[in-house]
């Protein structure tokens, strides 16, 4: 049932975003609403969120192959298999921001590496190959030591290419907002989480073979994780937006001001504290609860809401506060504005990519990971 | 945002831009004592310009510098650039921010120029994932539109807010045609096609065309230096507020600007190294 | 030096070795980068620097003329840049002779409208055919059907049923006098009849005319008044924006041809009052009538560059003027160089942000303010005493000054108490009139006691004492140096000197109470007056729009001008200077074409009381029945009175107007209470026939029958002139510069001209076979059939100079010149440049075609730069006589009150109605002001999209103590509603109205009280609305839509009720005068 639900809500976003993504390729950019002094909005976040989570859910399967974690004990393929989704729906949210993409191979063939950018793109490119790799062995040699040390490789890129796209903001030195030391190691931390989020949702609502006692146990682990990190991110939230308050800088108060208490506040307090950090906390925090599938992976899916709002609310605010105060008064024309609302066709695209993103892990678990188990069998 | 707090950061800005009491320069073309001692700052420094064409490129080191005492907020500069370089709806390379500041009656108006600062160590260049923008052999920030992916993470990165995105708008180009009755806006928006920035000429026609899809910036006029002709903003600026030139030439005007005790430099905390002097 | 954070970030990234690795890549330097490079090596491209790729003319997107620079690529303008030639844009400019091709680098600085001219030329909105009113359609409906040229003249000329409404009489029946001879004839009568006093005689002449023109009186608007004029007369030409040329031309065209006297200009919305005062001060004393003849329309400003203290009062040195690129420079170089200015406005304008001392007077007190400074001088002796005592041309030349004032000419007093006229010496018995023998012809010449010939009566002064009669004008006569502050009896007179009446109006008030009276502290008047007394000559009063557009604007003007005579700073460098230009009119001898005299046929001689009423007076005209006030104000000391041109065409007064042709002007949108003046244009009944002259669909041509394309100021000739502030002698030359891709062309005279003004006058006067057109236009074998045959001739004029020997002319153009006149010209079309036909017009004559050539090679004529300053004083100097007392003003009436004029500096209180009344204006108690931005020209910027990026819409400033009493925050929608205007709407006709509606700008800078805002936005026509073409809709742009224009919500004369507030002495419309009520929306 929750299956096809899913299954429905991939499709229908899919469908809707294939509008968004037909009005992009031959309209261009106007119907978007990131400008010149916004320039960065809602596919850049959910890039964020996408490698993000891909890199947390690869994290996730090295509890299974490299840490052997019991509770966790046969989901690495699951896990390795989301990230081998997420991570290309993160390059394709990020590519349709491109003002050119069809130049998107100058990045592999005449790249800048003193370009963050451009090292994540080969960060994340390298990442994505190591996913594929482990995935074969997963199925080909699991217990080979090739396994052990590709999984082990993948699992220090992944933290590297999480706390690289902490850098990628942070390292605007003029952005003060994103221009916090901790940005990085923020972000792997941001990604196990996001991770977890995701494995609850699997675990909680697409693993009917998952023994009984093992899904209680493992989705109770999960919950633990959830809180723990929720808890971490809580402190970084307060930390950064205490120390910004008190220190005073104008950027910073800009943009902690338009966070806590702008336009757009209620995706803060509302979908990100309560939705994405609260109500999951609270109900993940009573074993009964946790360990019951259909609520743990409800929980999943308000965890990652929280958590895609929390990236639009790093990316966003960075860039409200005028590089040149009274810049936007001075000159007037289409997209000089300093407020950000994704417009449809904005919404409609990241729909595309989430829709790709659901079918694919759903697809995978149902079919592909099934048959490619047959397959390897029938091999030896 | 709460609009004090910009105020405030303004003020800020312009706090740093205090004029100390510095004896005024001498660039009078008509000082009440002797009208025929000097000549237009305008054609001393188009005669430098010629001079400094001479050297070899890499011997230039172009800089601007902007005297915010004769700056009247005019925007001459804005629009001769947005002319000079057919610049569509949504693109700027040299806003004139305006600030009031004080309360009645003790009032007044502050004015500041804002081209790209042509940082000798530039934030805007090191992000670029394919080098699309650098410094050319002149120093000069320069984008190579066919280069250019349209990612933004420069304009991310400028401290300055000096680049814009061209999102392929139009002035006249999409207003109503109809012949023999009226213009009409193909016919009209002939000169919208007439960029000849870097030398090169810029149709831009379609959604999709460089520089649509670019980021675009000030670039010091380049195609007119290269020809011994001021850049656009210079030349037009009425209040003679801004002076062109290269500071490698000791006799030139703007290295004899720039030695004064009353030039700042813009958010020089952050190491840009800015080739734009301002004179307060 | 390098700081740490970048050495940690370079360092960074070496460590990580990328570096390394990023030079292995940059093996693949991207190609587009080497294109750059090379590109830029090549100067593949480029077109800017050729000086065949460039073309010299003259900016009109304001009014200031900025020569310009217009750089051609591939036959379009692509860029506008500054004329090095010109004055305007490089200070100093370089010399004249310089070879074009040496300036082809060169460029000088412009405005920001002047940059971006090319969207005027190039505006989508423009139109490219003759609209006509879609026949069945109401004046205004806004639909329109395309008709050829042809047709429209044929109709226009004809008349007839042309819109289903009945007929409508043509040009030719209302051109009803035909025969020049005749035209002289009844002049001469009607001259005879205005000339007599006594109202018996009068009716007497009116009667012979009425015998000896018997035949004739059908030609005539009212034979009862044959002063009126012929019916020609009911053909009227109102314009706005028009420059030399043109002006010409319409002179030719509506007296010469048409023969009728009515044609105006739009003086008195612009600095109205300036002119006239300048006017009036400067009435010219005819020696051998013992009186005053009028003085010259126009007006002072300062020698910006040479002062080194200015007064700016009412002046928008830094956002408007005459204009930014002229005068900025100048006053920027004063600021960095520490020569003060004080800014006396009622807003912070950037020239007040900048100012030493800003004042924010209480607007309308400018005079209050001057007659404060005037008493503190007096009182304090800080005026040039040696100056002001010379009394006539021979002293002035004895002490080496550059004119003289009538200060010491004494004044009779009447009982009252009044000043009247000067005293004549005959009135003492010091000259007695005698007839003597000259050459033969008796002639009447005035002896003193001495035997000492006069060649009439005289003005006194009295020289240590001792009446003495005053030769005013003969060098060689007795130098007079009078004694000033007279009040005494002299003869049976009782006399005083224009200081002593300038003394007891400035004594009127206390220096407290003229502070009060203006809003400011006492010391806002002393500290300003201090300085200005302090730098000698080198001190100037600059004035404008400011204190001259209100009801008492003549007598603000004059306290301002009398401020800068008591120091004498008239003809100083660094004091009051006035324009001068080479003559474009051939009057000069030896010039070659005396262009005005230059007639094949005999022209016809215009007469008649004017629709303005300003040619002659009330009293004289048949009209005048001994009692007042009269229906409409007369106006005997202004003209081109723009307020007045429809209002009295609504009233019918002094007679209907069947025909009305507008060129360049908005006077809905321009003029305050516009929306009376929409009223009268969408009435038929009132105005029969239409034409307007525009190049679009305006807020004026909206109500037309027939629209005439224009070209706009890139493609067409006009000789922009100069103005006060500019101290060398120029002419600016307008000329053709690109031509619209498909742009119409007509056949006049077998002549394929491109569609246009002059096409229009070409082809009526083809049509009515008028004189002065046509193949003999000039005279015999000179034809006048392409717009240049004219304007040549003109050019003409300008390069041969002023010289008879023509030692003052202008080089021959070379070879090369001529070569890169003719490849610049290369992309203009054969309808516009013909050099054969050009050459032609001046006469094929290859000397002077070449002197032509060098001309408008360089865009106008440019005196070197050198020239302009003889020591401490002026080259191009004023000159004569300044009217400290106005004896001309003092003896002409005001028909609203039947009284004279007053004289002298003299306070009036503002916002005066037309008889003099104090208006009401309870509960509208904010203070409308209005004033230009930078970025916007006229009802014309809207047209400019690449200045609306920096002010996208207009505003009403308010400052923050009003606005919060108000309840109105920054960005607020706001009405602006007044006693004259409840509704704050206009009321655009067949059921459209555009409200007074636009955001509130709450600000520090201005006084509160005062509401403010900037002229240029709030259309409703100019391609800002919806029109119908042959059926077909043309969207209007919203970005022209924009808010606000607050003229409609300004106070109404009261008495007449359909006209603006008017200044009656200085013609001005009113702007500044208004009560309003601000709220939110
Ligand atoms: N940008 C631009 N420049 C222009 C033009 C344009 O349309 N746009 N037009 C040109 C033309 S045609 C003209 S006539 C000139 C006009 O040149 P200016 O007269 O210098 O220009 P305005 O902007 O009309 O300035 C009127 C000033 O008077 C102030 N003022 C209002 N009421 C009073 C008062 O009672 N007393 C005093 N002392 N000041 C008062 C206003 O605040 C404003 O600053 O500008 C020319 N230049
Ligand atoms: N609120 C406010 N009102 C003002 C002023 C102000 O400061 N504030 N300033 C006043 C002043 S100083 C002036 S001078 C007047 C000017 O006002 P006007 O003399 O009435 O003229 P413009 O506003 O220049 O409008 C000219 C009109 O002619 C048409 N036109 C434009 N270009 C051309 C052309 O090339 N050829 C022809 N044939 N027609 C053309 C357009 O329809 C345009 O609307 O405005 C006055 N009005
Ligand atoms: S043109 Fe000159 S005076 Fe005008 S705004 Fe620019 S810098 Fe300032
Ligand atoms: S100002 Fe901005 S765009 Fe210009 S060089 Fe510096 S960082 Fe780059
Ligand atoms: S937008 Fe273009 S220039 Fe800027 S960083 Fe990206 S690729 Fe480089
Ligand atoms: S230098 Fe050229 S590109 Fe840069 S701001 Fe000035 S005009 Fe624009
Ligand atoms: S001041 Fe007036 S004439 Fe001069 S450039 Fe600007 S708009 Fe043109
Ligand atoms: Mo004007």
């Amino acid at each position: 049932m929750l299956k096809k639900i899913s299954y429905a809500v991939g499709a229908l976003a899919l469908l809707f975003g294939l509008w968004g993504v037909y009005i992009r390729l031959f309209e261009g950019e106007q119907s978007a609403n990131y400008g010149s002094y916004i320039g960065w909005g809602l596919w850049v976040a959910m890039y964020l969120f996408l490698a993000g989570l891909a890199a947390g859910a690869y994290m996730l399967a090295a509890f299974d192959y490299l840490f052997n974690v019991p509770q966790f004990k046969g989901t690495g393929k699951t896990m390795l298999w989301a990230a081998l989704v997420t991570l290309p729906a993160g390059l394709a949210s990020i590519g349709m921001d491109l003002g050119h993409m069809e130049r998107i191979w100058k990045v592999y063939l005449q790249p800048n590496f003193t370009s963050f950018l451009a090292i994540m793109v080969w960060g994340y490119t390298i990442f994505l190959i190591l996913i594929a790799v482990s995935l074969y062995f997963a199925f080909t040699a699991p217990e080979k030591k090739a396994m052990k040390a590709v999984m082990w490789i993948g699992f220090a890129v992944s933290i590297l290419v999480a706390g690289g796209v902490g850098f990628l903001l942070g390292g605007n030195g003029a952005r003060l907002y994103w221009h916090v030391g901790l940005l990085p190691v923020q972000f792997p931390v941001f990604a196990i989480a996001s991770g977890a989020a995701l494995m609850l949702l699997i675990v909680g609502w697409f693993m009917p073979n998952l023994e009984e006692k093992q899904r209680g146990d493992l989705l109770w682990l999960l919950a633990i994780i959830t809180i723990a990190t929720s808890v971490t991110k809580l402190y970084f939230l307060f930390a950064d937006f205490t120390q910004s308050l008190y220190g005073g800088a104008t950027d910073n108060l800009i943009a902690v001001n338009y966070v806590l208490n702008g336009p757009h506040a209620f995706m803060f307090w509302g979908v990100q504290i309560v939705l994405g950090i609260l109500i999951p906390v609270i109900v993940l925090a009573q074993p009964k609860l946790a360990k019951n599938g259909a609520i743990a992976g409800l929980m999943g899916v308000f965890l990652l809401i929280g958590y895609a709002a929390a990236r639009i609310l790093i990316v966003v605010p960075g860039q409200v506060a005028e590089m040149l105060p009274g810049q936007a008064a001075a000159f007037h024309g289409p997209k000089l504005t300093l407020d950000y609302v994704p417009s449809l066709m904005e919404w409609s695209v990241t729909s595309a990519v989430m829709g790709f993103a659901i079918l694919g892990i759903l697809i995978g678990m149902d079919y592909l990971l099934g048959y490619l188990a047959r397959f390897t069998e029938a091999k030896k | 945002m709460s609009n004090e707090l910009l105020g405030k950061y303004a003020s800020e800005v312009f706090a740093g831009l205090v004029a100390p009491v510095a004896e005024g320069l001498e660039i009078s073309a008509l000082a009440a004592d002797d009208p025929l001692a000097k000549e237009d700052v305008l054609v001393r420094m188009n005669r430098e310009l010629q001079r400094a064409l001479e050297k070899p490129a890499s011997e230039r080191r172009w800089v601007m510098v902007i005297d915010l005492r004769r700056c009247i907020g005019c925007h001459a500069c804005t629009v001769a650039c947005v002319a000079e370089n057919k610049l569509p709806p949504g693109v700027v390379y040299r806003p004139v921010v305006t600030e009031e500041i004080g309360t009645y009656p003790n009032v007044t108006m502050k004015f500041l120029p804002r081209p790209c600062m042509q940082c000798e160590n530039s934030p805007c260049t090191e992000v670029c994932p394919v080098t699309a923008t650098y410094h050319n052999e002149e120093g000069i920030v320069v984008v190579d539109y066919e280069q250019c992916i349209g990612c933004r993470a420069c304009m991310a990165a400028c401290p300055y807010g000096a680049r814009t995105f061209d999102f392929g708008y139009n002035y006249v180009e999409q207003l109503p045609v109809f012949d023999g009755a009226i213009v009409g806006g193909e016919t009209a928006a002939g000169y919208e096609h007439a960029s000849q920035e870097y030398g090169e000429a810029w149709k831009r026609e379609g959604r999709h065309e460089s520089p649509v899809g670019n980021v675009r910036k000030c670039h010091f006029c380049l195609h007119r230096i290269k020809d011994g002709i001021l850049p656009a903003c210079t030349t037009t600026c009425i209040g003679r507020a801004t002076y062109f030139g290269d500071a490698n030439d000791p006799d030139s005007l703007v290295s004899e600007l720039i030695s004064k005790s009353n030039v700042v430099r813009l958010k020089e905390e952050l190491g840009t190294e800015p080739r734009v002097y301002y004179i307060v | 030096m390098k700081t740490d954070k970048q050495l940690s970030r370079r360092d960074f990234l070496k460590l990580t070795g990328v570096t390394g690795a990023t030079a292995a890549f940059l093996g693949s330097l991207p190609q587009a980068q080497k294109a750059i490079a090379s590109a830029m090596k090549e100067g593949a491209g480029n077109f800017e620097a050729k000086p065949e790729n460039q073309l010299y003319t003259v900016c009109l997107q304001c009014n200031t003329g900025c020569g310009i620079k217009v750089k051609i690529l591939e036959g379009i303008a692509a860029k506008i840049d500054g004329n090095p030639y010109s004055p305007w844009t490089l200070w100093p400019h370089p010399a004249y002779e310089t070879p074009v091709k040496d300036m082809a680098t060169v460029e000088g600085a412009l405005c920001p409208k002047g940059q971006a001219g090319i969207q005027t030329a190039y505006d989508p909105y423009r139109i490219v055919s003759v609209l006509k009113r879609k026949p069945g359609t109401k004046r205004g409906e806004g639909q329109w059907v395309t008709i050829p040229f042809e047709q429209a003249i044929q109709e226009v000329v004809e008349g007839g049923d042309l819109f289903g409404e009945g007929n409508v009489e043509g040009l030719r029946a209302v051109r009803a006098l035909t025969d020049p001879e005749l035209a002289k004839e009844m002049k001469a009568k009607v001259d005879a009849i205005w000339n007599e006093k006594d109202p018996e005689k009068k009716k007497e002449l009116v009667k012979e005319f009425q015998t000896e023109f018997k035949d004739h009186l059908d030609v005539l608007i009212d034979p009862e008044h044959p002063d009126l004029g012929p019916k020609n007369n009911q053909f009227m030409f109102v314009w706005g924006r028009m420059k030399g040329g043109r002006e010409d031309v319409v002179e030719r065209f509506v007296k010469g041809a048409v023969g009728s006297i009515n044609m105006n200009g739009h003086t008195t919305i612009c600095q109205g009052s300036l002119y006239f005062t300048g006017k009036a001060m400067s009435a010219k004393w005819n020696e051998t009538k013992g009186s005053f003849d009028s003085g010259d329309k126009f007006y002072w400003q300062v020698d910006t560059a040479n002062s080194e203290f200015v007064i700016y009062v009412g002046v928008n040195l830094f956002d408007s003027n005459y204009g930014p690129p002229q005068r900025v420079p100048k006053a920027t170089d004063a600021i960095v160089n520490g020569r003060k200015f004080a800014v006396i406005d009622p807003r912070l304008s950037k020239l007040a942000a900048r100012a030493w001392k800003w004042v924010p007077i209480k607007p309308g007190q400018d005079a209050a303010f001057a007659l404060g400074m005037i008493r503190w001088m007096l009182e304090n002796e800080k005026i040039n005493k040696s100056y002001l005592a010379i009394a006539n041309v021979a002293a002035q030349a004895a002490a080496g000054e550059p004119n003289y004032t009538n200060a010491s000419w004494l004044v009779k007093i009447g009982k009252d108490g009044a000043p009247g006229k000067h005293l004549r010496a005959s009135e003492l018995g010091l000259l007695t009139k005698q007839t003597v023998q000259k050459d033969g012809k008796d002639v009447t010449v005035y002896v003193d006691a001495n035997g000492v010939e006069f060649p009439g009566d005289t003005p006194v002064a009295l020289v240590g004492g001792v009446p003495t009669p005053i030769n005013v004008l003969n060098p060689e006569a007795a130098p007079v140096v009078g004694d000033l502050f007279i009040n005494q009896k002299v003869g049976e007179f009782q006399v005083k000197d224009g200081m002593q009446i300038l003394l007891e109006s400035a004594q009127e008030h206390t220096l407290a109470e003229w502070a009060e009276i203006a809003g400011v502290s006492e010391n806002d008047i002393v500290e300003p007056a201090a300085e200005f007394t302090s730098h000698g000559r080198k001190a100037a009063v600059d004035i404008h729009r400011g204190p001259s557009q209100h009801t008492n604007g003549f007598y603000n003007n004059n306290a301002w001008y009398v401020v800068n005579l008591l120091i004498g700073n008239f003809d100083y460098a660094g004091g009051s200077i006035k324009a001068s230009t080479y003559d474009r009119k051939g009057s000069k001898k030896g010039q070659p074409f005396p262009v005005l005299k230059m007639w094949g046929e005999e022209e016809m001689t215009p007469f008649g009381v004017d629709m303005l009423r300003t040619a002659t007076t009330y009293e004289k005209s048949t009209l005048f029945d001994g009692t007042y006030p009269t229906k409409r104000p007369w106006f005997p000391l202004a003209s081109d009175v723009y307020q007045e041109d429809i209002p009295s065409i609504g009233d019918a007064y002094p007679y209907p107007v069947k025909i009305l042709m507008t060129y360049m002007a908005a006077l809905p949108y321009s003029l305050p209470g516009g929306q009376k003046v929409i009223e009268i244009l969408a009435d038929t009944k009132k105005i029969p026939l239409f034409i307007a002259s525009d190049i679009m669909v305006g807020e004026t041509s909206m109500y037309a029958d027939y629209i005439f394309p224009d070209l706009s100021y890139l493609e067409r000739w006009e000789f922009h002139g100069s103005h006060p502030s500019v101290p060398w002698k120029v002419e600016n030359v307008r000329q053709p510069v690109i031509s619209i891709p498909g742009w119409p062309t007509v056949k006049v005279y077998g002549e394929e001209i491109a569609m246009s003004f002059e096409a229009v006058f070409l082809a009526l006067a083809e049509k009515l076979e008028l004189p002065g057109f046509g193949p003999n236009g000039f005279g015999e074998g000179m034809p006048y059939i392409r717009p240049e045959d004219f304007y040549l001739k003109q050019v003409a004029d300008i390069a041969f100079g002023e010289k008879e020997d023509g030692s003052d002319s202008v080089p021959e153009a070379d070879d090369e010149e001529l070569r890169i006149f003719l490849e610049a010209r290369r992309h203009l079309p054969k309808s516009v440049f013909d050099p054969d036909k050009w050459k032609a017009a001046v006469g094929n004559d290859e000397s002077l075609w070449r002197k032509v050539v060098y001309v408008l090679n360089r865009g106008g004529r440019y005196q070197a730069f050198e020239k302009a300053y003889k020591g401490a004083q002026v080259a191009n100097k004023y000159g004569r006589l300044i009217n400290l007392y106005q004896e001309k003003t003092a003896t002409s009436i005001n028909t609203m009150t039947g009284k004279p004029y007053v004289g002298y500096t003299k306070y009036i209180p503002p916002a005066l109605s037309s008889t003099g009344e104090e208006i009401k204006s309870d509960g509208y108690d904010l203070h409308l002001i209005t004033f230009k931005t930078m970025t916007m020209a006229k009802a014309r910027g809207i047209s400019n999209y690449w200045t609306l990026a920096v002010v996208p819409e207009g505003y009403l400033l308010i400052n923050s103590q009003d606005a919060r009493k108000l309840g109105i925050k920054d960005g607020d929608m706001v009405r602006i509603t007044s006693s004259s205007n409840p509704k704050g709407v206009y009321d655009l006709k067949n059921g459209r109205e555009h409200p007074i509606e636009g955001k509130a700008k709450v600000t520090e800078g201005i006084r509160p009280g005062v509401v403010a805002f900037p002229l240029g936005f709030g259309h409703w026509a100019s391609g800002s609305a919806d029109i119908e073409i042959d059926g077909k809709v043309v969207k209007g742009d919203p970005r022209r839509a924009v808010p606000l224009m607050a003229n409609g919500a300004m106070q109404l004369d009261p008495v007449m009720g359909n006209v603006t507030l008017s200044d009656l002495a200085g013609g001005s419309a009113v702007f500044y005068d208004s009560k309003v009520k601000v709220e939110k929306v």
